[in-house]
């Protein structure tokens, strides 16, 4: 390689010797870090954030951000750049998968980044701190990197725990976040493919998992890698870590696919919020009771009527919905949270109600009695008022709803997303699109 | 070319991808900082790199080397470490998706929500940590029967005869492994 001579500005500033401690390379011990390794768990965890990204982008279109005030602090139609079509209301499980995966899929990579960023901690405390511009770019966009990958995932983790220790609104936290660490995972993949590549035809892509521990060697130490330059004697062996590592991935996602899919899998849920079922034909998982937003039970009861606003008004009382043409549907709620829970719900078509005010085709702007919060309204979307299978539920599992469930009546719709079915319905505006 | 390498310190395409970075990543920040909690934002996202980076891996490693001190003191297998090491870290997986729920850190809201009082996730994820080590420890055994830990038997050369020398002393701490956390 030719030497020019460094121009002036442009010159790296020269660093000493490093500090004792990690910015000496003898401090890193451990046998088994290396670039095939770290490059085999990037491997790894790569399909898990596609999984997330995708399915995360997906859950912002079924919002239908651009409808009345359903963005939550993100952005409206930046989902057409990525997804150039409307979400579906068929088939009705649809929403609860791709959320139910979004957290399967991102529980799941915990250990597996945990592992990953354990791999390259060297890189930390490289020395010399900065070599040239382009690394010290690098380095800062490690920084959005390993804090959008924390913030991204553990903001999620808590959410789905209903623990929120934080100022900021969730939502648009890790919508933006997800900028964040998806845009550095870009420049992390621009740099480090040829390196993985590299690792993977120095030692084989899946070779270094046949070596038992007493073949297991260190990888060999490079300037600029992070295989130890003074490696202590392995104690594992690389496919031991990565079995390690790969159990507490799947361990983690039964108990998170245990309350997406529930029935008897439900019971597998040990440790997550929605693994509990009560008996009776209302016992199934209440997303938020009507004491937690609000709602007088005095408001729902006989005085209750449902205001209808169209091309005319319509007021219905509950015997009055419950003397129209009924349909029984088999619905899921999916939450956002990643859990959801299949029932059979009874009420009248939204689309004849649509009908009623005279809106046929319109989209609705439902309404809760709830007073705040984001979700005590949401605007569905013509395709999901017409849908027949959309309703205003009045009746689950053969018997009137729970005050939790949203008595007097509810929305219950194919694959649209939980806190969009909104509970306690006090009015519903049907627009044109 | 080669000019700008050594200027730069990489190739141009390089750049092209850092233009591409900053510029989502900047957007994504000019929407934050106009989200009416930026700096809670920003508190949470630095906040993640500094307890991962300077105060978790720390720790961790500091744990781990307690133990393989510990280990090392006891005359075993180097590998015999791994039936405490294997389970304990799985376990750990579990409290750190888990610990809000574990820890009970909002029990009001959990209730306001799901309308249940929340079940004993600690006393799940405790005995779930139990039956790991039961599970490694009785794996060890079984090693210990079938003959020597495999990791000690190729490691270094020692004095000891491949059968009967490990059997011997190493047997009782077996079932040993399964104790300490079952509390």
């Amino acid at each position: 390689m030719k030497v020019r001579p460094p121009r002036l500005p442009l010159r790296p500033p020269s660093f000493g010797d490093p500090p004792p401690g990690p910015f000496r390379k003898e401090f890193w011990r451990s046998p088994l870090r290396g670039p095939w390794l770290t490059s085999f768990l990037g491997s790894a965890l790569l399909p898990l954030i596609v999984i997330c990204a995708v399915t995360g982008f997906l859950s912002h279109l079924a919002y239908f951000p651009d409808l009345g005030m359903n963005r939550v602090g993100t952005p409206g139609s930046i989902h057409i750049f990525l997804f150039p079509f409307s979400w579906p209301t068929s088939p009705s499980w649809l929403y609860a998968f791709t959320q139910g995966l979004h957290v399967i899929a991102g529980v799941a990579a915990i250990p597996i980044l945990l592992a990953k960023l354990w791999s390259a901690m060297p890189k930390l405390f490289e020395w010399p701190p900065v070599r040239s511009i382009a690394h010290s770019i690098d380095r800062l966009s490690l920084a959005l990197l390993v804090g959008g990958s924390l913030f991204v995932f553990f903001t999620g983790i808590l959410n789905i725990q209903l623990f929120y220790p934080w100022k900021f609104s969730f939502v648009p936290a890790h919508y933006y976040g997800a900028f964040i660490f998806l845009a550095a995972l870009g420049l992390h993949l621009v740099t480090k493919v040829p390196v993985a590549l590299r690792a993977f035809r120095e030692r084989g892509v899946i070779a270094p998992l046949r070596e038992d521990l007493a073949h297991t060697k260190p990888e060999p130490h490079r300037e600029d890698s992070t295989a130890p330059l003074s490696p202590a004697a392995p104690t594992l062996s690389r496919r031991g870590l990565l079995a390690t590592v790969g159990a507490g991935s799947i361990g983690l996602a039964v108990i998170a696919l245990g309350q997406s899919v529930g029935g008897p899998l439900r019971r597998l849920a040990i440790l997550a919020p929605r693994g509990e079922t009560s008996s009776g034909p209302n016992g199934f998982q209440i997303n938020k009771t009507a004491a937690a937003v609000g709602i007088d039970p005095k408001q729902t009861e006989s005085s209750w009527r449902l205001v209808l606003h169209g091309s005319r008004r319509v007021e219905l009382s509950r015997d009055e919905l419950l003397a129209m043409p009924l349909s029984t549907q088999s619905l899921p709620i999916a939450c956002v949270e990643g859990w959801s829970t299949t029932q059979s719900w009874t009420g009248v078509p939204l689309r004849d109600l649509a009908r009623l005010a005279g809106s046929e085709g319109a989209q609705a702007r439902v309404e809760s009695l709830q007073e705040g919060g984001s979700f005590r309204q949401a605007t569905l979307a013509s395709t999901q008022v017409s849908d027949p299978s959309s309703l205003l539920a009045l009746r689950v599992n053969g018997t009137d709803l729970s005050l939790d469930h949203g008595f007097p009546a509810r929305v219950i719709a194919p694959a649209v997303p939980g806190v969009h079915c909104t509970k306690w319905v006090a009015s519903i505006t049907f627009e044109s699109a | 070319m080669s000019r700008f390498r050594s200027r730069y310190g990489d190739q141009p395409l390089h750049l092209i991808a850092v233009v591409i970075t900053f510029a989502i990543a900047g957007y994504a920040l000019t929407r934050i900082v106009a989200s009416p909690e930026p700096i809670s934002f920003a508190l949470y996202f630095a906040g993640a790199i500094v307890a991962h980076d300077l105060v978790a891996f720390p720790l961790y490693s500091a744990l781990h080397r307690l133990a393989g001190h510990a280990g090392s003191r006891v005359r075993l297998g180097r590998a015999t470490i791994n039936y405490v090491r294997v389970p304990a870290i799985l376990s750990a997986f579990g409290f750190v998706v888990w610990f809000p729920l574990i820890l009970r850190l909002d029990t009001q809201r959990y209730l306001a929500d799901t309308g249940n009082e929340p079940p004993s996730y600690l006393g799940r994820w405790l005995a779930l940590t139990a039956a790991l080590f039961l599970v490694s420890g009785i794996a060890y055994t079984i090693r210990l029967r079938r003959g020597r830990p495999r990791g000690p038997a190729k490691g270094p050369p020692g004095p000891r005869s491949p059968r009967s020398g490990a059997a011997g002393p190493v047997e009782p701490e077996g079932p040993r492994a399964s104790e300490p956390d079952a509390r």
